[in-house]
């Protein structure tokens, strides 16, 4: 780990967020003021109209309702700023995949230049070429062994098939014949006693 | 004379020690003294994590009325803390590290570490890692007043520095400051083989 490698540099656009954000909270704590403020107006009308003042509490609910028009223009401010800095968010992570795909493609490029179509086939060609002259090769060597050794290696070859053939019995492999008659049950009298054996052990505790 | 634990209206219980007399005078004699203080001390943090307060001023002890009542005062038996004791409490706290002066280079009221700050700091990566806000640029506001409540609800800004400072250490925090204020981001931690 070295210096300080892991953190990226403020840009200016991070300050533009932080700056946005930091309206949005000034915005909520208003709405928090606002919203004590209405809750200390209602208190303050019902203190006034148990002491008989109707027209003065009539005063503080107007008072309450007007501030409670003001929080609802706040709340659409608040949406639009938590709006702008959700854009604002979003576009920095689309610069950020674009960046990322046009880097992905100039790897690609560079890749299909070292690996061109004809390259490949050229290749392709010169491997099959090769390989017809190992083959050719491998004949004429093979021919090489039998214009030569031809009839000695026959002839190895037919005593060696004596001698295996001799040790197996002659003719064809006997196979077991199949049953001509339907199979007889077994008496009833093995099976009793197989059933009392099986009755009398006793299974350990 | 028996002493009994009390069970506060908060629901904090007190120790038997509380319920007697001598433990609200600064003892003259250096032994009684260190453990009555310690005992304080203790009852102290203990108090300020179970009702999540953060300062306590020496002035709380002068002026009844406060969130402390309940430990610097005993009705029952007729004893309150004396504001220089409490002073003395103080300087105890600041030397073994668990307050500090708070606003600093005074000494009427220290802010308290119930949580050590690199348990802060580690209280706050976690919740930034679990609401999902690692590389989102983020205020002091939204951290100490979220919308839903956290461990960190209400936590004082001067801890909240702190608990920052100790992250930036670790490259886990980054603050960013414009003329307006200050906001910070959190990143995570990348794992190098």
């Amino acid at each position: 780990m070295g210096g300080n490698q892991s953190m990226p540099k403020v840009t200016a656009q991070d300050r533009a967020i932080l700056d946005l954000k930091l309206q949005r909270d000034k915005v909520k704590q208003y709405q928090k003021n606002l919203q004590a403020i209405l809750d200390r107006e209602e208190a303050i009308a019902k203190q006034h109209l148990s002491a008989g003042h109707k027209d003065r509490a009539l005063v503080a609910l107007r008072r309450r309702k007007y501030q409670q028009g003001l929080l609802l223009k706040t709340d659409g401010q608040l949406e639009n700023l938590q709006q702008l800095v959700s854009t604002i968010e979003f576009s920095l992570v689309e610069v950020s995949v674009l960046h990322g795909l046009k880097q992905g493609n100039e790897v690609l490029k560079e890749i299909h230049k070292e690996m061109n179509v004809e390259s490949v086939e050229r290749l392709l060609e010169e491997t099959a070429e090769a390989r017809e002259y190992q083959r050719e090769i491998d004949e004429m060597l093979a021919n090489n062994l039998s214009l030569d050794e031809e009839d000695a290696v026959q002839a190895e070859l037919r005593e060696l098939q004596a001698a295996v053939l001799g040790e197996q019995p002659s003719d064809d492999v006997r196979l077991p014949s199949a049953p001509t008659s339907e199979p007889v049950a077994q008496p009833e009298e093995e099976e009793k006693e197989v059933v009392t054996d099986t009755a009398r052990t006793a299974v350990p505790a | 004379m028996a002493l009994s634990t009390h069970t506060t209206t908060s629901g904090f219980l007190l120790p038997s020690i509380h319920s007697a007399p001598p433990f609200f005078t600064q003892q003259p004699h250096p032994t009684s003294l260190s453990i009555a203080t310690d005992q304080w001390i203790q009852i102290i943090l203990k108090y300020a994590r179970h009702r999540r307060l953060f300062t306590i001023r020496v002035q709380d002890a002068e002026t009844p009325g406060n969130v402390w009542d309940e430990i610097l005062r005993n009705e029952r038996i007729n004893r309150k803390l004396l504001p220089s004791y409490l002073s003395y409490i103080f300087t105890q706290m600041v030397s073994r590290k668990v307050a500090a002066y708070d606003p600093p280079k005074q000494d009427r009221s220290i802010l308290i570490y119930w949580r050590l700050p690199e348990e802060w700091a580690e209280v706050l990566y976690e919740w930034v890692s679990s609401t999902a806000n690692m590389n989102t640029i983020m205020t002091f506001y939204e951290i100490t007043d979220p919308p839903i409540e956290s461990p960190l609800s209400a936590l004082p800004i001067p801890l909240l520095r702190q608990a920052i400072a100790i992250l930036a250490k670790s490259n886990r925090a980054q603050i960013i400051a414009i003329a307006e204020g200050e906001g910070v981001r959190f990143f995570p931690t990348t794992i190098k083989a």
